[in-house]
């Protein structure tokens, strides 16, 4: 059996060494280097990063040079480009593992999987609380996928590295290269909606080479907003999955005021903002760890919602909002038959939403999930465990004390 | 070693759906301590009386349920989910234990450490600053035990060689004066699935409460912490309140934690002038880097407490002395000024109102040594965390 052929595609923007250090960890994989070729995608590079192809590599590299044009234009370029039958998205700030390349063919079961790989963030020793909270960040979005009842969700495409058919991304039509930021959630939304299946491989790492600092993450956020917003006209089914749909209702004072400012009186956030943004290191030098945190949140949602503000003008933003959804139709699954015909009834029925019963009691219900993979059977446990376990444990006492008496 | 007097407590264990009406221990004891388990795993602790060498099960069933109330609940959920399949297999762990000068102690830990399911990647002994050859003759005699000389004294220097001597992914702890069970090292392992958790803690109790010592330790400064998992993030938990976190009698580290946030403190802990601290020092380490420690309950080992009076007074002047070594250097070393907060509510809440207890007479007072002793290694603190640390340098200068 010859290998499945695989293409890795690295967008870039000016950081020639870190390519350079992405392409020495894929030049020493376990898979079979004819297997393989790399694709570089030089976005308006200016520091030569086209001429690392030249390099002596043992896998075949490539470099395309591009005019300035994001990055979901680089990657849809590299696809265009690419020869392989699976297509590997990496970014240009990771360090794989060895075992990288096979532990993503692996991972491939049929035709529409989407395999995600993990990033453990590397922070090259920094202790502030910056560091601690990005890191935080990432292993939280990696926790939630590593648990075997996750849901995945159009927000769990992370496109520095995932790997798909070649057949599928072109099926899908590609990334959206009007996005500027978020086109991988966009189209984690269109491939789910393709009834493609995500999976976390753990093994398929690489160190993320995280260089963030506060001004840089805060910029982030505003470009989120601007995406979002972009997201919703796309999608309108995506609107309850927004952020910007998200319920602020137990927002701190200064949560509110910011947030308001953010898409009322923009001038005055902004001086606002950065008399805040001054307490912060005053916060981290007594260590007032929690303080420091609910600032910043603060402040990532001012960004957020300046983002917001700025693509869109508040009576639109209303109508956009009030787009209702409709009423999901709710298929009983009664659990007295236990943890696994339940999946199984599940599985058989794929239903869109579910209300869980035991017997004439209901336990609780799943709703339809904007932008989330269809309800199967092995998400039920970690919905019993967390959610519902308060209520189930409810039911199955009140089960017991409304039993009629047994006739002996 | 057994009395024939009428003191001391017994240790009773007992299932939560096997329980007999009626449980005998031996006739010498007029109190037991009870540790009920459902299905192997430990659900409640209590102490109730015994008269005539039988439990008074009546005692027993109100302390129970008072302690039950809420989690069995739970426990229908739990069954009706079943027990959780793992996808992965558990990381290699390697089994370590400091000890000096303890023989009789570490032969149980040895034999408690050979009893364990899954069998240890490796097992270290590591025997520290020894004045004799006991405690290496006592290493031999296990097979797959391998024996390693620390020379320089303190249970963090210790700790660390075991560190560096490990090959496997995670090093467990025990104490030379502890017994794990055998199912004690894999659910520490368990933890480790998640690449934020650092270290894991597990529940400790009483090997045995024969003296009034080992009562008073028992009462003053149980190891145990509660029935009920609990995950310290540092992104969300106070890193000076590190008490709720577990004890290093029972604990097991990954050992890429040195890279990450370093290793033990060597100027803290047993052997050096500061005799305590060094695992909740690197508990708060661990915290305010942001990351994780596990306190699994199901991971049970017994401590044998100290059996003397001299010896009960001076661990507890041990730990007044580590805490406030501890705290010393978080608060000049690191800028924890949450520290001093912390360090006025041990006071105010506890410290000055057991004192007021005994000066006034009240029932269940705590002996007055006992106090002095814990109050005046406060006060040596952190002095003796300086002096600790200048002479931990000079050792590592000395060897280079």
């Amino acid at each position: 059996m010859t290998a499945r052929s695989v293409s890795v595609v690295i967008p870039t923007h000016n950081r020639r060494l870190s390519v350079e250090r992405a392409l020495r960890a894929l030049c020493a994989q376990t898979y079979p280097a004819e297997a393989m070729d790399i694709i570089v995608v030089a976005d308006g590079c200016t520091d030569r990063t086209a001429e690392v192809a030249a390099g002596n590599w043992p896998v075949r590299v490539r470099a395309i040079e591009q005019p300035p044009s994001g990055p979901a234009a680089a990657r849809n370029r590299g696809a265009d480009a690419a020869t392989g039958d699976l297509l590997i998205f990496l970014d240009d700030d990771i360090e794989v593992s060895p075992q990288f390349v096979a532990e993503h063919v692996a991972g491939h079961g049929g035709a529409r999987t989407v395999v995600i790989g993990y990033l453990p963030p590397e922070l090259q020793g920094r202790h502030d609380f910056l560091a601690i909270m990005l890191r935080a960040w990432w292993e939280m979005m990696f926790d939630r996928m590593r648990e075997s009842g996750h849901r995945f969700a159009y927000s769990d495409l992370l496109s520095g590295n995932f790997s798909l058919s070649r057949a599928l991304l072109s099926e899908v039509g590609g990334f959206d290269e009007r996005l500027r930021c978020h086109e991988d959630y966009e189209l984690g939304y269109r491939l789910i909606a393709a009834g493609a299946q995500m999976r976390f491989a753990a093994a398929a790492a690489g160190s993320h080479h995280e260089y963030t600092d506060l001004g840089r993450a805060l910029r982030r956020k505003r470009d989120e907003g601007h995406a979002d917003v972009a997201l919703a006209h796309r999608h309108p089914a995506l609107i309850p999955a927004l952020p910007l749909s998200g319920d602020y209702g137990r927002l701190s004072r200064r949560g509110r005021t910011l947030m308001r400012m953010a898409r009322t009186r923009p001038a005055a956030g902004d001086a606002l903002e950065r008399i805040y943004r001054g307490m912060l290191p005053l916060l981290e030098g007594v260590r007032l760890r929690t303080r420091w945190r609910r600032l910043v949140d603060d402040l990532l949602l001012y960004w957020y919602w300046r983002g917001v503000g700025e693509a869109i003008d508040a009576a639109s933003f209303v109508s956009l909002v009030v787009k209702a959804e409709r009423a999901p139709a709710f298929h009983d699954v009664d659990l007295r038959a236990g943890l696994d015909a339940a999946a199984r009834q599940i599985d058989d029925v794929r239903p869109e939403a579910i209300r869980l019963r035991w017997g004439p009691m209901v336990v609780g219900t799943l709703d339809v999930q904007a932008g989330a993979e269809p309800l199967q059977g092995r998400h039920l446990r970690s919905f019993l465990e967390g959610r519902f376990s308060r209520r189930l444990a409810e039911v199955m006492v009140l089960a017991r004390l409304l039993r009629p008496p047994s006739v002996d | 070693m057994h009395l024939s007097r009428k003191v001391g407590t017994a240790i009773v264990q007992l299932d939560i759906e096997q329980m007999s009406p009626d449980v005998g221990v031996d006739g010498r004891y007029t109190r037991a301590f009870v540790l009920i388990r459902r299905r192997g795993t430990p659900v409640a602790q209590f102490y109730v009386p015994v008269v005539d060498g039988r439990v008074d099960m009546q005692d027993a069933a109100h302390a129970l349920l008072k302690q039950v109330w809420t989690s069995r609940w739970r426990w229908a959920v739990d069954d009706y989910l079943g027990p959780a399949v793992r996808t992965s297999p558990l990381p290699a762990a390697a089994v370590a234990i400091c000890t000096r000068e303890r023989p009789e102690d570490l032969t149980r830990a040895l034999h408690a450490v050979a009893a364990l399911q899954p069998v240890p990647a490796e097992i270290i002994v590591v025997d520290n600053n020894p004045a004799t050859d006991r405690t290496r003759e006592v290493a031999a005699r296990f097979p797959g035990v391998r024996y390693v000389r620390e020379d320089r004294p303190g249970l963090d220097a210790a700790r660390n060689r075991a560190l560096a001597e490990a090959t496997a992914s995670i090093v467990a702890f025990t104490d030379d004066d502890a017994a794990p069970e055998a199912a004690w090292l894999g659910h520490l392992l368990e933890a480790f699935d998640d690449p934020r958790v650092l270290c894991a803690t597990g529940l400790t109790l009483p090997l045995e409460l024969e003296t009034p010592a080992q009562e008073w330790f028992e009462r003053l400064s149980p190891f145990a912490r509660g029935f009920e998992r609990v995950v310290f993030d540092g992104t969300r938990h106070d890193p000076v309140d590190v008490a709720p976190c577990g004890a290093g009698a029972n604990m097991a580290v990954r050992r890429t934690l040195i890279d990450r946030i370093g290793g033990f403190d060597e100027a803290l802990d047993a052997g050096t002038l500061t005799k305590s601290g060094g695992d909740h020092e690197m508990f708060g380490r661990i915290l305010a880097g942001g990351y994780r420690i596990v306190y699994d309950p199901r991971a049970v080992s017994w401590h044998r407490h100290r059996r003397t009076w001299e010896a009960l007074r001076e661990a507890l002047y041990g730990y007044g002395v580590g805490v406030y070594a501890m705290w010393t250097r978080r608060l000049l070393l690191e800028r924890e000024f949450g520290t001093v907060r912390h360090a006025a509510r041990w006071l105010r809440f506890t410290q000055l109102p057991r004192l007021w207890q005994t000066l006034r007479g009240a029932p269940g007072r705590v002996p007055l040594d006992l106090l002095f002793a814990e109050l005046r290694g406060c006060l040596a603190g952190p002095l003796a965390y300086f002096v600790a640390r200048r002479r931990a340098r000079a050792w590592v200068e000395r060897r280079q």
